[in-house]
């Protein structure tokens, strides 16, 4: 008998069932469930906690946008930070106008895509490692070029002011609170449709390409297109990303879009299991409290007395614990968090079976 | 003209130190299509033990030298077979982040030792001053790094033109199958790649820390600014890495000398090169001796 609410095979007869995005009536609710607990989440925990939270967020959204580029398309992207920074800065330009928020932040994503566009032009000659080369001499570019820019601060401060949204100023205690829900909305509309590319035939193209590019290119795919639209695309995410984060931090600041921010991002993608959306919020999610912890450790280690003149505890163990989890995972869990969501998913989708 | 002269000089200096660190990296990319991102903190662990075996056992230089040559070596072919081993036949993007990994590892490693922050500078073992040379001024510690880098790259030419060793490195990266198929150990000639990148990052640590002092951040960029050079000299080429780390180095100061003038801030050495990696991708994607891709369905 089929049962809407548990899978244990494969019942589907039309395609529009195949088409479905939950496989279960489960599926469903346990996600709508899960949003309803990420709705009310805030009301429980403290500011700083909530802004734990939001960073988790916009990271999530970035992250998002390198699974388009990285995951989906396979293109190495070693500058993403920088594509959020060309949205921050954006957000630092257009704000102080009085631009409302909800119309800077597409436009922050539209100029980071626009950016994209032109770092990708380079994918329709060569592939892979030079193209990872062409993503890096954007990140330096762009950090240099930020800090020689008199309009742009050289890479200083640029405040944001305070928004106001359906007649309220959004003001000093609510707006970690505020910028949560905001990057809620953004982000669970973003990953629809980053769930729903891969059902178009942009996105199949993109693994297509990504799979075999010269099979891609004889059935008729365009494979520099292709990935010229991946690297726009996942640039527009990114600058999405980085609007928020400039709203939420209230400034912006060259070092929050360096190259060790792209490293991190890029690391968050493959902890999370790299070209899937649940991994996409796991890798943030993982690396952001790893990191807040390992700086409550050391703070712990400094309170205890075990340091050593001349050497930061804290600018030692994050870094160490940071290169130790990524190596940790790429030797034996390649797949990433994914894999341990998806262990425990299929247990209880088929249960009371094995399998 | 005699300021000309004097950039061209010190830009081949820096450039010979990048070629020296390119030189690591090809050989790696060669022999087994790894891309170090860790060489930075390799030339930094070099440059700081030497200064260690000085400062703190009172060594002399050539002593020093030698004893972070190897501990490099040692580190160098250590990582390949505790990470990098398990990582063969992983796809490109893991492969790289591997190396992220690890050069994120190791920075933690240097920031537990008193090297983390701070500038440090070799004890002084050459006469202050120098030479004049066609109206160029060129100290002592240049023409040591002169003289020290063009003895290593004639050293590596030996190694592998005439060295049973050095010519199993070559026939693997020439065709691994073949040299597989012919006896060659390839995992033993990866490990190997592995502990000369070790040596030559340690090399090119030791010449920047006697031109210019010692400073963690400014020793891991070299290994950042490695990527525009093997780029413009062909990924897999070794005589390119040497050629491109000169041209590089000298443009990169020529731009210092005759652009900073105009740009507020100055600094223009630390984009410049970035730009000649964008402009080279542009127009010339494999380099000036790279392999081009052939491909065919």
């Amino acid at each position: 008998m089929k049962n809407p609410w548990a899978q244990t095979g494969n019942y589907r007869t039309r395609y529009e069932e195949d088409a479905s995005l939950f496989a279960t009536h489960r599926e469903l609710v346990s996600l709508l469930l899960f949003l309803a607990f990420l709705l009310v989440l805030p009301q429980f925990l403290s500011r700083t906690q909530v802004f734990i939270l939001d960073l988790i967020l916009v990271y999530s959204l970035a992250v998002l946008g390198l699974n388009v580029t990285t995951g989906y398309a396979g293109l190495i992207n070693i500058g993403q930070a920088a594509f959020m920074g060309v949205g921050a800065y954006t957000a630092a330009l257009l704000a102080p106008q009085g631009l409302p928020f909800w119309l800077v932040l597409p436009l922050g994503g539209l100029v980071a895509a626009f950016f994209g566009f032109l770092v990708g032009i380079p994918s329709l000659r060569v592939k892979h490692l030079y193209l990872a080369m062409a993503t890096l001499a954007f990140q330096m570019v762009f950090e240099w070029t930020v800090g020689h820019m008199p309009l742009l601060r050289q890479g200083g401060a640029m405040d944001l002011p305070r928004v106001s949204f359906l007649g309220y100023e959004v003001g000093f205690r609510n707006h970690y609170h505020f910028w949560y829900y905001v990057s809620l909305a953004v982000l669970v509309l973003l990953a629809l449709f980053w769930r729903n590319l891969l059902r178009t035939r942009y996105g199949r193209a993109l693994v297509a390409v990504r799979d075999n590019d010269r099979a891609a290119d004889a059935m008729g795919m365009d494979p520099g297109r292709t990935k010229l639209f991946a690297f726009a695309l996942g640039a527009f995410y990114a600058g999405v990303a980085g609007v928020l984060y400039a709203y939420l931090s209230r400034a912006v600041v060259i070092e929050d879009y360096t190259f060790a921010v792209s490293i991190k991002l890029l690391a968050m993608a493959i902890v999370g299991g790299l070209g899937t959306l649940v991994g996409s919020f796991l890798g943030p999610a993982f690396l952001e409290l790893l990191d807040v912890n390992m700086e409550a450790l050391s703070n712990l280690i400094k309170a205890l007395g075990f340091s050593v003149a001349g050497v930061d505890v804290a600018s030692a163990l994050r870094p160490f614990a940071f290169g130790l989890v990524i190596v940790l995972f790429l030797v034996f869990e390649p797949r990433g968090l994914y894999n341990w969501w998806r262990l425990v998913r299929s247990y209880f989708r088929t249960w009371p079976f094995r399998y | 003209m005699s300021f000309f002269l004097q950039l061209l000089f010190s830009g081949v200096v820096l450039g010979l130190v990048y070629a020296l660190a390119a030189l690591g990296f090809v050989l790696i990319y060669k022999a087994s299509r790894v891309v170090n991102f860790a060489q930075g903190q390799f030339i930094a662990i070099g440059a700081f033990l030497a200064y260690w075996a000085m400062a703190s056992l009172g060594a002399p230089f050539l002593l020093a030298a030698a004893l972070a040559l190897a501990l490099t070596a040692l580190l160098g072919f250590g990582v390949e077979r505790v990470f990098l081993k398990r990582m063969v036949g992983q796809p490109i993007i893991s492969v790289i982040m591997a190396t992220i990994g690890l050069a994120s590892l190791l920075d933690g490693l240097i920031h537990l030792t008193p090297f983390g922050a701070g500038n440090f500078s070799y004890p002084a073992f050459l006469p202050p001053g120098g030479v004049s040379v066609l109206g160029v001024q060129v100290s002592y510690a240049q023409l040591l790094a002169v003289a020290f880098t063009l003895g290593f790259l004639v050293l590596f030419t030996w190694f592998f033109q005439r060295s049973t060793l050095g010519i199993a490195m070559r026939s693997v990266a020439d065709d691994q199958m073949a040299a597989l198929s012919l006896g060659v150990s390839v995992e033993k000639v990866f490990a190997l790649a592995w502990a000369a990148a070790g040596l030559t990052a340690a090399a090119a640590g030791i010449v920047v820390g006697t031109i210019s002092g010692l400073n963690l951040d400014g020793l891991v960029h070299i290994g950042l600014k490695v990527f525009p050079v093997v780029i413009l000299g062909g990924l897999d080429s070794i005589p390119g890495a040497v050629v491109a780390g000169i041209i590089i180095g000298v443009l990169e100061n020529l731009a210092a000398g005759y652009l900073d003038p105009f740009v507020p801030g100055g600094g223009t050495r630390d984009v410049f090169p970035f730009l000649v990696l964008l402009l080279v991708l542009w127009f010339k994607p494999h380099g000036l001796f790279g392999t081009e891709e052939i491909e065919r369905v």
